[in-house]
């Protein structure tokens, strides 16, 4: 069997029902054991506007939406009109023939045009097209009828049986039209895979944060972190978490803290804008020295910028949060897998250093939709608590909270110990807990906590894995990406090597602490080098340089709120070794 | 001479604290002092006592009481959302909670509000002075308009009134009182400590340093001439008292709380019904209109639910909860698996 991969975009205004497509798809690969990674370019509106969610399958691993659309399915002219021009020879337009008018397609595109009122019957409810256009894309790529069966009656299940019986019915009706009226896809989905789950980033990063026994959960709704709030109160009560909508990102951080605090491990979400208020916050934790982990889901930005939106626009803002100078965790992970494998760790880090930790994700990795293999997931993670007292012993009554060690980790007492009793203020203070930021000021003293507090960061930064080049020691060029470009860069790589050229790849994950002498070494190492941002300055680059002092030799950046294609990424790097500008900004074809 | 012990046998001392820095004379010291009495003679266990505070003159004063409870000075306006998020992670802890108007009134009243609104189960003191103190004296948001403070023009706002505010959000307990008025506020206290919910008394605790001149309608004297008693209180625990208490000699009638303690409430002129959230908005409006400051038990209610109940939490705490029964089981994954595939 050969390679399967085929990419199918359905467009049409958001209030449509472009969802349930695409979750139908999105099952119906998952049971056939095909890979599958959906995009959904959508508005931050309720109905109207134009949402375009590309879904790509494959037998094997696939975490891009990758770079053509092979069916397009049109729910309205709106979708024809931006997108015919994108389809090629070999590929196929579905579309409701009643309301739609085709345009004039490029050579070898079949037109699959479907009359909908005769198909599904006159009176039929409007949404009813999607059920025929989505048996005739099955059809067109060989999935069997009774897998699509299975599908809808789990789709409306809970809804009527006649719902789930008209919808099969017209669906029959729309798989037998197309089987006697179109020429199959180019290419036909194998079958015969072990079945797959699906998941998106923020249900992963909310399930990993379950399974390191976070027992409490506050957010205020923000796009796109609100999955996260959404995954927690739907499994709260099963799973035995406290999760709260609170009124603001400041009282959600500070919720944060005092259930941590209070010695619950503690976790809240939100996006660039809900961080920013939560900045103060992340400065209390940093000088109470509680472990709070914190995910900023980041979007196009400034302000409220673009909330439907990508980038990475958020890394000054995370290095910054907060006034002063105090240790914190850093982390931009790579993928929803890659999360939830170092949630984890992030925990068990933030107990045992005591600080506040900042994941940032963003709406690339956060919201879209993929398969995952539930063998991959380690639900029963090990849960390190760090230097945690939580009964009465020898130091009971001489118990100071900021006690001076050697590794600067101070053994923290919950509250409502005899004995431990203590202050946490976000005054600086003493060993004791003793304020020393009025009356007692003293500069030894002052001093003496910095260091204690900073120490932390030598013991946190042994414990991170310094960065490593993935693929050809030898490479011509070396792909510089951190956080969510990871997967887009592997498979660029993969496409530059078809094209003959050797492309390796150094990607970032730990932000701060940060190993700088390593990454200066590696990068020294390069022949040449590449990076690859969603940004417009090169927000890691400026630290890179400020953590390494070397200057990369290319810069690839996007910052029109879509993702990169993995095209995008080759042409550039193509452009760049053949003498182009040092800076590439790839342009976007589809218009969202 | 034997010392005197309290119902759990602790000498005063134990809920006694650090030196005060605050100015000579300040009225949050007596704040103090009536919360180490307070708290003593109705036996809290100091280690489970929580005192929360934001940022200002008053949210110092933790450290001058309960020196054997645990403390947490938060940023400035925070202190209640830090609170809940504590009394969700352990609900056996006791929350005291010590602030100021720029605290509660300012940058924090947000928080104020829905920490009112959950009915969150603390006792929430404001140490109300309309300025803020720490930085040299500014007017804060419950000055009285038409007040003087030492230096500067006359405020010319209207004040925010976090008792009208606490009563109009179905506060359950809303109380003013007077740092000069040692008794009432002492029986309030141990009343508000006694109290299952969110309890507010606002205390009018002049600033002796920066409003506290004639011109000022903030000031312990214009303040003693103008304290408008609601009644006297008594508070009478379910133990044996420390002290005696006087039996009143005209009409009275009795506050179970939840505890089972009393607070006995004696009528002094007209007779306020603490249970009526209508008259207690009357009192502190007409109060307003006619500069008065009117003190006592504004507002009860016994029956509202908490935060803590609301939530439907364990009995546990849930900080105490064993991770091996708090994080999901390997059955509980199984059931987010299969719903994920869609199969069942």
């Amino acid at each position: 069997m050969g390679k399967f991969d085929y990419v199918i975009s359905i467009g049409g205004a958001a209030g449509q029902g472009i969802a349930t497509p695409g979750n139908i798809l999105a099952r119906l690969f998952a049971r056939q054991g095909i890979h599958m990674y959906a995009y959904n370019a959508y508005q931050s509106i309720i109905r109207g506007g134009h949402s375009f969610l590309t879904v790509r399958c494959s037998n094997e691993q696939v975490r891009t939406h990758g770079d053509v659309i092979d069916l397009l399915i049109c729910l309205n002219q709106d979708t024809m009109d931006r997108h015919l021009e994108h389809m090629r020879d070999g590929t196929a337009v579905i579309y409701n023939s009643n309301t739609i008018n085709p345009g004039e397609p490029a050579d070898g595109v079949q037109l699959c045009p479907m009359d909908v009122k005769e198909l599904a019957g006159k009176g039929a409810n409007k949404l009813m097209q999607n059920t025929v256009a989505i048996a005739v894309a099955c059809q067109l790529i060989g999935v069997e009828f009774s897998a699509l069966e299975d599908v809808i009656d789990f789709q409306f299940s809970g809804k009527s049986e006649e719902l789930v019986a008209e919808n099969v019915r017209i669906a029959k009706g729309a798989y037998d039209h197309s089987a006697a009226t179109f020429q199959p896809a180019s290419q036909q989905m194998p079958t015969g895979g072990e079945a797959l789950a699906v998941w998106t980033g923020n249900q992963a990063f909310a399930m990993a944060a379950a399974g390191a026994g976070v027992k409490f959960y506050c957010a205020y709704p923000m796009s796109p972190s609100t999955g996260i709030l959404h995954w927690m109160a739907a499994n709260a009560r099963e799973l035995g978490i406290m999760v709260r909508q609170v009124e603001d990102e400041i009282s959600v951080i500070c919720m944060t803290i005092g259930a941590a605090h209070a010695g619950c491990r503690s976790m809240c979400a939100t996006s660039g804008g809900g961080f920013a208020l939560m900045t103060e916050g992340i400065g209390e934790a940093g000088m109470m020295e509680i472990p709070i982990v914190v995910v900023d889901v980041q979007r196009a930005g400034p302000s409220t910028g673009v909330p439907t939106k990508t980038e990475q626009g958020d890394l000054w803002q995370a290095l910054g949060a907060s006034q002063g100078d105090f240790p914190k965790l850093i982390l931009a992970p790579s993928s929803p897998l890659d999360g939830f494998q170092t949630i984890p760790d992030v925990f068990n880090l933030t107990d045992k250093y005591q600080l506040p930790a900042i994941i940032l994700s963003d709406l690339l990795i956060s919201d879209e939709t993929s398969t995952i293999d539930p063998k991959l997931l380690d639900m029963h993670p090990i849960i390190d608590r760090g230097e945690l007292i939580t009964e009465a012993g020898e130091e009971a009554g001489s118990y100071e909270r900021y006690k001076f060690t050697e590794s600067g980790i101070s053994p923290r007492a919950l509250p409502g110990i005899p004995g431990y009793e203590h202050v946490v203020a976000s005054d600086e203070h003493m060993p004791s807990g003793i304020l020393i930021s009025d009356e007692f000021t003293h500069p030894h003293k002052r001093r003496a906590m910095m260091e204690k507090r900073q120490q932390k960061m030598t013991g946190l930064l042994a414990e991170l894995p310094p960065p490593v080049i993935m693929g050809a020691p030898d490479a011509e060029v070396t792909l510089v990406g951190w956080g969510s470009t990871a997967d887009v860069i592997q498979e660029s790589i993969e496409q530059l090597a078809a094209e003959g050229v050797v492309a390796n790849h150094l990607h970032f994950k730990w932000m701060v602490p940060f190993h700088s002498d390593e990454a200066t070494e590696l990068l020294s190492s390069c022949k040449r080098t590449i990076i690859i941002e969603n940004n417009y300055t090169g927000l890691f680059h400026r630290y890179l340089r400020g953590e390494t002092g070397f200057t990369v030799d290319g810069h690839i950046r996007k910052y029109d709120g879509e993702p990169f294609k993995p095209k995008h990424i080759t042409a550039a790097v193509q452009d760049q070794l053949a003498g182009g500008d040092a800076i590439s900004v790839p342009y976007e074809e589809i218009i969202v | 001479m034997s010392i005197k012990l309290n119902v759990i046998d602790l000498p005063k001392d134990d809920y006694t604290g650090g030196k005060s820095t605050l100015c000579p004379g300040c009225g949050h010291d007596q704040i103090s002092t009536v919360i180490i009495n307070s708290a003593w003679e109705n036996g809290l266990k100091p280690e489970m006592v929580a005192k929360m505070s934001g940022i200002g003159c008053s949210s110092k004063t933790p450290a001058y009481f309960l020196s054997k409870s645990h403390g947490f000075n938060t940023v400035h306006g925070r202190m209640p959302s830090v609170t809940t998020g504590a009394a969700m992670g352990n609900r056996d802890l006791t929350f005291i909670a010590v602030s100021g108007d720029g605290d509660s009134a300012s940058i924090g009243i947000g928080q104020f509000i829905h920490a009112v609104r959950r009915n969150l189960d603390m006792v929430y003191v404001l140490e109300n002075n309309g300025v803020y103190g720490l930085t040299k004296g500014q007017y804060s948001a419950t000055a009285v308009k038409g007040s003087k403070k030492k230096k500067g023009d006359i405020n010319k706002h209207q004040p925010i009134d976090l008792c009208k505010l606490a009563v109009n959000l179905g506060c359950t307990f809303v109380a003013r009182s007077f740092s000069g008025s040692k008794k009432q506020l002492t029986a309030l206290m141990k009343a508000a400590m006694s109290h299952k919910g969110f309890a507010l008394i606002d205390v009018i605790s002049p600033c002796v340093t920066f409003n506290n001149n004639d011109e000022s309608l903030r000031s312990y004297t214009y303040v003693k001439d103008n304290d408008l008693e609601l009644h006297a209180y008594d508070y009478i625990p379910t133990y044996t008292p420390i002290e005696g208490i006087e039996i009143p000699e005209g009409e009275f009638h009795d506050i179970t709380l939840f505890d089972g303690s009393v607070l006995r409430l004696e009528t002094i002129g007209s007779d306020h019904d603490p249970t009526d959230a209508v008259a207690a908005m009357a009192a502190l409006h007409q109060a307003e209109i006619d500069n008065k400051h009117v003190t006592g038990l504004l507002y009860f209610d016994s029956n509202k639910s908490t935060a803590i109940e609301d939530q439907c939490l364990v009995d546990t705490p849930l900080a105490d909860v064993p991770d091996e029964v708090m994080r999901p089981s390997a059955a509980s994954l199984e059931i987010l698996n299969t719903r994920f595939r869609g199969k069942d």
